[in-house]
């Protein structure tokens, strides 16, 4: 499969601060791949790479030509107080397809309404935005991120500030998009737990460390100890990965472990 | 009482023009939360105003630094591409205390200069304009720039409001968002500019600031805000000026009263919408 995005030894950062060195990888075609860290790690700054608003430092990041993103942002980052039907902001992932000075038209509704029924809302498109709940926000978003009909989904912690039930769901959304619709999705989290559930493989990002690989490979012991500093336990839940500072654990400097 | 208003209705077709273009404009302004964005370009104007004014009385300058329009319009608008670049964010300043430090400058400047002035006149006229002197060619002027604005604004209302709402998803989507950000900011700072002329700091921060407020508690789409912080700048205007000549009051502020009044209704009928 060819690579989508390419990461050359990039070096990340804004003004004179480095966020990350170094960093090499690939997103393949059909990849779904979680970037995850904790905050202020640089995972929103590769991200910004990806998307193209932020030029590496040194090296290069790559983006195969005519490559479409569909982006899905921090729901705090779309402001709630403007008085918004679901279906127009889920139309303004076409705004770009209209043109300079043009208004939407009926086929940019009927596509709007598509993208809703795809994410299981197209009952709330005539809904105020702002009155939907953090789980409906997310699949708004979503569904305006598939109807510039994307290459490849890019999410920013779309299960930020969610409960247990619409964090689920929204993960298991976004899984069915990427199995349905093979669509190549990145998505960046805080929660490991979260992710490594549902992704095909993880990039971790810790104090400067970037690792990345197959779920089962970076999901280790020695490999999460290693990179958070702290040792943990990797266990696994009828099916499923949990991962648990030792108790106990104090941190200690990137690549040493420490006694319980 | 309405011949009373046909008497001073060359001001009151003025005060409108100023109120539809500002409320239009306002709603962004509140929308994007930098209502005092406003304050700080109308103030930036009036500090302008003093400026011209300041240097004609020293006869320093020509006639391009003499004019007070001009001298607003060039500091208002170097304002708006202050904070359309983002307002100081490189520099580390935050972005509200960068329009606080601006907006306290520019009064305390305009003041300054004032107080200075030969030709001067007291500084209240900046707070509280002369709407009242308003002139035929006054408002064919005001329509000369605000109509192109306002056009700009209907024409790119897509873009405007894509930048604004959100501008991380508008820049993954290819719009150059602080070249829309800056567009926005210049219209503001020409429309702001000319209309300080006439109506005030006071008076156009109220036009920019309460008819979009009264719109954004009444309406249920971007078009609802438009139209309704139009209307209510429209009643505000008319009302101010029926109150106040009778009465014998400044209009300005009755115009804002009336601004604030209807506000107050707003604010009772979204409360009642919601219960």
């Amino acid at each position: 499969m060819s690579a989508l995005v390419s990461f050359h030894a990039a070096s990340l950062g804004y003004g004179s601060r480095t966020v990350l060195s170094n960093v090499s990888f690939e997103v393949p075609e059909g990849d779904f791949l979680g970037v995850v860290g904790p905050n202020g790690a640089g995972k929103t700054t590769i991200l910004r790479s990806i998307l193209g608003t932020l030029a590496p430092r040194a090296g290069t990041v790559s983006v195969r030509p005519g490559l479409r993103f569909g982006y899905v942002p921090q729901r705090g980052a779309v402001d709630a107080v403007y008085p918004l039907k679901v279906i127009d902001v889920v139309m303004m992932g076409r705004y770009d397809r209209i043109g300079l000075g043009r208004r939407p038209g009926p086929g940019d509704r009927a596509l709007s309404i598509e993208a809703l029924e795809h994410v299981g809302i197209s009952h709330l498109a005539e809904q105020q935005f702002a009155s939907l709940s953090g789980g409906q926000k997310q699949r708004s978003l979503i569904a305006r991120a598939l109807v510039g009909k994307p290459d490849m989904l890019v999410l920013d912690e779309p299960t930020e500030g969610m409960d247990l039930m619409a964090t689920t769901q929204i993960l298991g959304l976004v899984r069915e998009l990427h199995a349905s619709d093979r669509l190549t999705v990145l998505m960046v989290s805080h929660a490991l737990n979260e992710v490594a559930n549902y992704v095909n493989r993880i990039a971790l990002v810790h104090q400067g460390g970037f690792q990345i690989g197959a779920v089962d490979d970076v999901m280790s012991e020695p490999v999460l100890s290693a990179m958070y500093g702290i040792p943990v336990d990797v266990e696994r839940f009828d099916g499923h990965r949990i991962v648990v500072a030792r108790p106990g654990a104090t941190h200690r400097a990137r690549g040493t472990t420490a006694n319980a | 009482m309405l011949s009373t208003i046909l008497l001073f209705r060359e001001a009151l077709y003025g005060a409108l023009v100023i109120g539809i273009a500002c409320s239009v404009l306002g709603a962004y302004v509140v929308l994007r939360r930098i209502v005092f964005v406003g304050a700080a370009l109308a103030q930036l104007s009036s500090a302008g105003i003093a400026l011209a004014l300041f240097l004609g009385g020293l006869g320093i300058g020509g006639e391009f630094t003499h004019h007070p329009v001009v001298m607003a319009l060039v500091v208002t608008l170097a304002g708006a591409l202050f904070f359309g670049a983002g307002g100081g964010a490189r520099a580390s300043v935050p972005p509200d205390a960068a329009i606080g430090v601006t907006y306290a400058v520019a009064a305390a400047a305009g003041i300054l200069l004032i107080a200075k002035a030969k030709t001067g006149e007291a500084h209240d006229i900046f707070l509280q304009g002369n709407i009242l002197g308003i002139t035929r060619s006054d408002t064919l002027v005001l329509l000369a720039v605000c109509l192109p604005v306002l056009v700009v604004h209907a024409l790119f209302y897509k873009e405007f409001l894509f930048v604004s709402f959100d501008r991380e998803t508008a820049r993954t989507l290819g719009y150059k968002v602080n070249r829309w950000n800056l567009f926005l900011y210049l219209t503001l700072g020409l429309v702001i500019s000319y209309s300080m002329q006439y109506a005030g700091v006071m008076l156009v921060f109220n036009y920019l600031v309460i008819p979009p407020v009264t719109g954004l508690l009444l309406a249920r789409s971007m078009r609802g805000i438009f139209t309704i912080a139009v209307a209510s700048a429209v009643v505000a205007s008319v009302a101010g000026f029926a109150l106040s000549i009778p009465f014998d009051l400044p209009s300005g502020p009755a115009i804002i009263a009336a601004s604030g009044a209807l506000a107050l209704v707003a604010a009772g009928a979204a409360r009642l919408r919601t219960n």
